[in-house]
């Protein structure tokens, strides 16, 4: 079943140089995919393809210069008022940076209890209770919940912005680079945890990231995108197994790999 | 470049356009009728419709403001017949006090607006900027210390406290400096100079206080930029390396809001000129203001916006000379 | 192999409000004349307090012990004005953030000729040709044309070139890359990553190769010292570190990775 639709989703935006010179610039062109219930569809490219864009305009928080936003089959791509609010309900977002986009002088109590606040939504038991659910359910301990956000660690501050956008139930989560900053010990830990959480809930994701190896580990669906449009869309081990375009060659072809020789040893020994 | 050029100039005379209206309105409709105020004690109503036929003052709004412009650009002539006096171009009308052309007025009296704001200017770069670099280099030091509070309380000290304790203490107590006098240069210039001491010292003080800050401020921040820790790696001596790679960065941003200030102090400085009675910009607005004199009240407010307004324009245009990532767009 | 570099026993203490504060604990590293060193560790490792020390560039107020030893000379405790002289020709550093790390308000000529004059000498007529040789050399498209543009009309790769560039126009013993292509795309990383391996290997030069990545470490040291908490953990030829590790930290690390080439468990959609 699709969740959301987008179709041919287009940003342009025009700057005006400090000496009046006028600029247009096309920052995402003609994007369309679809986003299935339950699935992980990874958004991926290089600093200027066009990816974080095309997350923020599928979050509506930027409005596309053209194009449709289908969000369980209704036309979300002008949304106001009572549409916008459902629309916010069923899709949030993990952003990049834990500690800009938590308020810091808010303790995670109350970052977790404004999203049903905003939504009006009373969960059984209170809203206090069902955010120390929500810290445990995303691996945190449930007395810290009067800590503020700068008390965590960078990997913490992630689990709570996750749980933040967990706390209205939403049917999308949209990850935009929310395990790039983090450590490589700490990343495979909310990896984990990401996979687990869809597990245990099915709703789905779209993972926007730069790393392709970290994409590898959850995305079932794949975009490359490249210069604002997709160039190679497919289930991900076929997109990375065997690569249909060129661009989509020469960026796998560019990840580091440790020497898979010595990888081998090394498994063979533990 | 031209045609950005043009474009801040055409908003420059729209601006300077709006200023004139407004005034224009605020002087001419909310006060006093001023053929009576001109009119003094021995008033009768005729002499009251005469002035008013002279001045223009009983034709539509309309009708006087396009004089008011004419009158700028063209030149314009007031009453009619025998009474007929022509206003040649710049004309900003006469004075309702002293019958003077205002034109002539501003002439007279910019220049010395001009020499209190220039030596005030260097004073206060001079000893701002230096404070505020010492204090930068020396951060956490007693001397960055001293220095930092003596520039947060100097910058609250209102000019007319520190005009009278400096007279107080320079002219009367200590006779150090003669009262300023209305002396020009050639005639004597030692006078000349002790005279305009006391008003650059006043008027800088405040100014070199907020550059120090602002000085140290940016100068602490360029310290911490990645580019200062490159240039150290560089194995540039401390010298080059302060000099070029930390001064300019830091020093950009100040020039700007220096050409700022400097505009409006052309302006006139009001409490300044009036407390040590220099015949400047800033004390025919306070005596205009205190008299009620429109023409003189429209003719500063006028000039003020357009030091201001142009001021802002060599800023930017500078501006674009000193960051070359403004200047050049193209990668 | 005779050792260019010797660190022994370096700590690097803070003091803070809390007191005293090791950033770096007893680490100790040689690197030959012609071979690349990498140090690895997550963030709060101490990996870039420890290039800051061999640099002589760590901030006021830091302490340092044990010993650094270039060509056999002690650095630690040397004046100023000596590791000046050696920072820049015999030293060189380049760093993550390429565009904050060069001066916005000069041309990329001016900022290489600077270092050269600083060392060499000469007339800034002699010392642009230098610059725009090494521009050449780092793979930078018309040299004479780009050493009078400004760092801000480069793309991030070719800043970085512009560094690289930099670093080794007086040819140094020993260049100090820290975490040089992390702020870069995975394309530009591969093309900046073979240009410091070329270069190297061209000019002679040793090289202290810091990163988060260990992938990016295999490819290119052939010595690997592993940092966690200012401590050294594990400190090896590459091939034990990544096919014998004997430290669990790094085990962990390098299990922490995830991998391209993998075969992943199927997931339920």
């Amino acid at each position: 079943m699709t969740l959301l639709r987008a179709e041919n989703l287009t940003k342009r935006f025009v700057s005006r140089g400090p000496l009046g010179a006028r600029a247009e610039f096309t920052a995402v062109d003609r994007v369309s995919f679809d986003v299935r219930l339950g699935e992980t569809l990874a958004v991926v490219g290089e600093s200027g393809s066009g990816k974080s864009t095309t997350a923020r305009m599928i979050a509506k928080l930027m409005d596309p210069t053209e194009g449709r936003l289908e969000f369980e089959g209704e036309d979300v791509t002008t949304a106001k008022g009572a549409a916008l609010a459902r629309f916010r309900s069923g899709v949030q977002v993990v952003f990049q940076d834990p500690f800009s986009s938590l308020n810091p002088r808010h303790t995670v109590e109350r970052i977790l209890m404004a999203p049903l606040l905003y939504q009006g939504i009373a969960p059984k038991g209170g809203r206090r209770a069902h955010a120390k659910e929500l810290m445990e359910r995303v691996g945190l301990n449930p007395d810290h919940s009067l800590r503020y956000p700068a008390q965590f660690s960078g990997g913490q501050a992630q689990r709570i912005g996750i749980a933040r956008a967990l706390a209205v139930n939403p049917k999308l989560v949209i990850c935009d680079e929310a395990v790039s900053a983090l450590d490589v010990s700490v990343q495979a830990q909310v990896i984990e945890l990401l996979r687990r959480l869809q597990h245990e809930s099915g709703f789905s994701y779209v993972f926007i990231a730069h790393d392709l190896a970290v994409v590898r580990q959850i995305a079932q669906r794949v975009a490359v995108m490249s210069k604002g449009r997709i160039v190679e869309l497919g289930p991900t081990g076929q997109v990375f197994g065997d690569p249909q375009e060129e661009y989509t060659r020469t960026l796998l072809a560019a990840i580091p790999r440790i020497n898979p020789e010595w990888d081998r040893r090394r498994r063979e020994n533990s | 470049m031209a045609r950005y050029v043009a474009g801040r100039l055409a908003g420059v005379v729209l601006i300077l356009f709006l200023v004139c209206l407004f005034t224009f309105i605020i002087f001419f409709t909310l006060s006093p009728d001023p053929a009576v105020m001109i009119c003094g004690k021995t008033c009768t109503p005729e002499r009251i419709d005469q002035i008013r036929d002279v001045l223009g003052l009983n034709q539509p709004l309309v009708t006087q403001f396009l004089g008011f412009l004419t009158g700028i650009f063209a030149g314009r002539d007031y009453g009619s017949g025998a009474n007929l006096i022509h206003c040649s171009a710049p004309c900003l009308g006469y004075s309702f006090q002293t019958n003077q052309s205002v034109w002539d007025m501003v002439v007279e009296r910019l220049p010395v607006s001009a020499t209190v704001a220039i030596g005030a200017a260097v004073l206060w770069l001079l000893v701002g900027i230096l404070a505020g670099l010492l204090s930068a280099v020396k951060e956490g030091t007693w001397w960055d210390r001293t220095a930092m509070g003596l520039a947060l309380g100097g910058s609250s000290v209102p000019n007319y406290v520190l005009a009278l304790a400096l007279q107080y203490v320079l002219v009367v107590q200590l006779q150090v400096l003669p009262f300023p006098q209305a002396v020009a240069f050639g005639d004597d210039p030692v006078l000349w100079f002790q005279s305009y001491l006391m008003p650059w010292i006043v008027l800088a003080t405040g100014y070199a206080c907020l550059y120090a800050r602002l000085t140290r401020a940016n100068v602490i921040d360029t310290l911490a930029e990645n580019f200062m820790r490159t240039a150290r790696s560089k194995g540039l001596s401390p010298a080059l390396t302060m000099r070029r790679h930390a001064l300019r960065p830091a020093l950009t941003p100040i020039a700007t809001i220096f050409g700022m200030d400097f505009a409006a102090l052309l302006g006139g400085a009001l409490i300044t000129e009036t407390v040590f009675g220099l015949n400047g910009v800033g004390k025919m607005a306070a005596d205009s203001i205190a008299k009620n004199d429109q023409p003189v009240i429209m003719a500063v407010t006028l000039l003020a916006a357009f030091f201001v307004v142009v001021g802002n324009v060599v800023v930017d245009l500078v501006y674009t000379r000193l960051d070359p990532r403004v200047r050049i767009t193209t990668p | 192999m005779s050792e260019l570099l010797e660190v022994e026993d370096l700590t690097v203490t803070f003091r803070t409000t809390r007191g005293p504060v090791d950033v770096v604990k007893g680490v100790s590293f040689t690197v030959a004349g012609d071979e690349t060193v990498g140090i690895v560790g997550e963030s709060g490792s101490g990996k870039s307090m420890t290039s800051l020390a061999i640099m002589g560039l760590l901030p006021k107020g830091a302490r340092t012990a044990g010993s650094i030893r270039l060509n056999g000379a002690e650095l630690l405790g040397r004046p100023d004005r000596e590791l000046r002289r050696l920072r820049g020709d015999q030293l060189s550093m380049i760093f993550q953030d390429p565009l904050s790390s060069l001066n916005p308000y000069y041309t990329v000529g001016l900022q290489i000729e600077e270092m050269y004059r600083a060392h060499r000498g000469g007339t800034r007529k002699a010392a642009r040709q230098v610059a725009i040789a090494a521009l050449g050399q780092v793979g930078l498209p018309e040299p004479e044309r780009r050493v009078d543009h400004y760092p801000h009309q480069f793309s991030g790769g070719q800043r970085q070139r512009v560094m690289i560039a930099m670093a080794l126009v007086c040819e140094p013993a020993l260049l100090i890359a820290d975490e040089p292509t992390t702020a870069l795309d995975v394309t530009v990383q591969a093309q900046i990553l073979r240009l410091l391996a070329d270069l190297r290997r061209q000019s002679g030069t040793g090289m202290v190769f810091i990163t988060h990545d260990l992938a990016v470490i295999s490819s290119i040291a052939t010595r690997v010292l592993v940092m966690r908490r200012g401590e050294q953990v594990e400190y090896g030829t590459a091939e034990q570190v990544f096919a014998e590790p004997r430290h669990d930290y790094t085990r962990m690390l390098l299990e922490s990775i995830p991998r391209i080439d993998d075969e992943v468990e199927e997931m339920t959609a």
